[in-house]
């Protein structure tokens, strides 16, 4: 099967309860069970910070960088939703540079849907999103010069980044600006935690969203996905005893499901 | 409450195709080969493939109706910022013509030795066709076609000597002259070939008339293959070509390398900041960056002879299983938003204002 891997039966297994996980907590979402999310210091300098540049009279900048059409880009748009409501209040200006000209449609949207539930749909300028470039360092220089002319009072960086990761936060910092970052890339989170006032590591990013808006679909999911970690977290540890004692007792390794689990089934007659 | 009926069809439109499309590459991903096969969906899955291709092809076509629409409305209307717009507008238009004359030029030079590549080719049918037994496929008489071979070899070899002058006289234009000597002396022996071939009867095909034949196909893919690498090499010295190289690779990847540099400089100046020991967590970090810096360089041996083996097991061990803690907490998060997406079960965020 050119391009796409096959699945093996250990990965249907936790596709199959990653769906039952989702859907009993969405279940219980909606029977009104509110889940407890606990307090993310970056998230909740979202709001500080636009109300900040409310104080100054300065735009916001919210960026999704290299980030295509995806579950990343799905999660981004639940915290620019937040922050578009929250501009679109305090009435501020808000430009949000894009790299993707197909994620650009979606933002767009996104930012127009933010201004007309908070009742500001005519303030809602389409110029603020801005199609910088589809080339990394075409659009870190484009980004670089829209922070230096626009004087931004605030920059959230949330998405997928690689090397522009730096040049973009260092452009925040010499405007004065508040960043809050989130990056799904480890590699660039140590860029964001010396030049960004607050980072969002990791999942935290696809957290933030649930957080800002505390919609129980958005909660459930986070509840769902903390469920599903925990299971991974008892399978390393039960891993890790297997493997240990394996060194002592060999014998144990005909216990070891990981033979069937890792199995190739796509050569299997049908 | 048209509209409103208009958006509720159009979303369930989208959540249908949604599910549908993720139902289709779930399955590929699941069911055995063979079962993909006798479903059918092996023999489609091609065309279903190209089909994404077309509709980011559309995207493009899309954004770039974006560009040109919100820049040249801020140029017509001279708004803040109208004099970058005016220069994007100018690149973007500058770097569609170079492209597309790059293109056209490419297109002709390609149909030229194919034009070129095909006279041998047509002469070693002839001869196939001769020497195999009749058939029901009709082919027009062995005289006639060794009299359009003829015709048809004269007008190519003409093309050839013109191109080839055209070079020339350009300054060979990057084709060594040894090249130049080479595709002359095969024009030659072509030509001589090709009178051959007038002289000769050919009412019915004959081994001596096959064999010239055969030789005339070889000396006409030795010439196809020493006018392809003129043609190539005058290609990379057009102005079409001249014009591409400046903007893309003078100007674009130069400007492009210079924002890679700047990194240098920020990493300075963002190491600078994290390393004023505030808190524990710095001080931490700063431990661990100092160490690894040391151990990096052979002058940390020097310090202590273990600073190596330090920098690798910070990098190994601690590094690499925050690395996975991360990588696996974003993996299951974007699981479980995927799985969300392809139901589209949708937060309100994203539904309720649209309806």
């Amino acid at each position: 099967m050119s391009g796409l891997e096959h699945i093996t039966p250990g990965i249907l297994v936790v596709l199959v309860i990653a769906g039952i996980i989702l859907y009993r907590e969405l279940k219980r979402a909606q029977g009104g069970y509110h889940h407890f999310i606990r307090r993310i210091p970056g998230v909740d300098a979202v709001e500080g910070a636009v109300g900040r540049c409310a104080e100054l009279g300065r735009p916001v900048v919210f960026t999704t960088a290299l980030t295509d059409v995806g579950p990343v880009l799905y999660a981004c748009l639940g915290v620019l939703h937040a922050v578009a409501r929250k501009v679109a209040q305090y009435k501020l200006k808000l430009i949000v540079p894009q790299y993707s000209p197909e994620a650009m449609a979606l933002v767009e949207d996104t930012v127009r849907e933010a201004y007309r539930d908070v009742g500001r749909g005519s303030s809602f300028d389409p110029d603020g999103i801005k199609f910088l470039s589809s080339e990394q360092f075409a659009f870190a220089s484009g980004y670089m010069g829209l922070m230096h002319r626009e004087k931004a009072g605030a920059a959230f960086m949330f998405g997928a980044f690689a090397a522009e990761a730096l040049v973009l936060a260092e452009a925040g910092q010499q405007v004065g600006a508040r960043q809050v970052a989130a990056s799904v890339s480890p590699e660039q989170v140590a860029f964001f935690i010396c030049t960004c006032d607050y980072t969002l590591i990791g999942e935290e990013l696809f957290g933030a969203s649930a957080y800002l808006s505390r919609e129980p679909v958005q909660v459930a999911t986070l509840a769902a996905q903390d469920r599903l970690k925990l299971l991974f977290l008892v399978l390393i540890v039960v891993g890790v005893l297997f493997a240990t004692l394996q060194v002592w007792y060999p014998s144990l390794a005909a216990w070891m499901p990981h033979h069937l689990l890792s199995a190739d089934w796509s050569s299997l007659s049908w | 409450m048209v509209t409103t009926h208009a958006t509720d069809t159009r979303t369930k439109l989208i959540r249908i195709f949604t599910f549908l499309g993720g139902i289709y590459f779930f399955l590929y991903f699941v069911l055995p080969e063979s079962a993909v096969a006798s479903l059918g969906m092996k023999a489609h899955h091609e065309q279903i493939s190209n089909g994404f291709i077309v509709i980011g092809a559309m995207a493009l076509g899309l954004g770039l109706y974006n560009i040109v629409r919100a820049h040249g409305a801020r140029v017509v209307f001279q708004r803040s910022g109208w004099f970058n717009s005016l220069a994007l507008l100018i690149g973007l238009v500058a770097m569609i013509g170079a492209t597309s004359a790059q293109w056209i030029e490419n297109l002709r030079n390609t149909r030229d030795i194919r034009s070129v590549q095909v006279l041998g080719e047509f002469a070693t049918r002839i001869v196939e066709d001769a020497k195999s037994p009749p058939t029901d496929r009709v082919v027009p008489p062995f005289a006639e076609r060794v009299s359009a071979l003829v015709r048809y070899g004269e007008d190519r070899v003409s093309l050839i000597e013109s191109h080839t002058n055209v070079s020339v006289d350009a300054g060979t234009n990057g084709a060594s002259s040894a090249l130049v000597g080479e595709v002359r002396d095969r024009i030659a022996t072509t030509r001589v070939k090709l009178g051959e071939l007038k002289t000769v009867s050919w009412d019915q095909p004959s081994d001596e008339s096959l064999s010239r034949l055969t030789q005339f196909s070889q000396d006409a893919a030795k010439l196809a293959s020493s006018y392809s690498i003129i043609k190539r090499s005058h290609d990379a010295h057009s102005t079409s070509q001249k014009v591409y190289d400046f903007l893309f690779d003078g100007l674009f990847n130069q400007l492009g390398s210079a924002m890679f540099a700047l990194l240098g400089v920020y990493i300075a100046a963002a190491a600078y900041r994290a390393f004023r020991v505030r808190t524990i967590e710095s001080g931490l970090m700063m431990t661990a960056a100092v160490i690894v810096m040391l151990g990096q360089i052979s002058f940390g041996k020097e310090i202590y002879e273990h600073m190596p083996s330090i920098r690798q097991w910070l990098l190994e061990v601690p590094n690499s299983a925050a690395f996975r803690a991360i990588r696996l907490g974003a993996g299951v998060a974007g699981l479980m938003l995927a799985i969300r997406m392809w139901l589209s079960i949708e937060s309100k965020s994203f539904s309720s204002g649209r309806k």
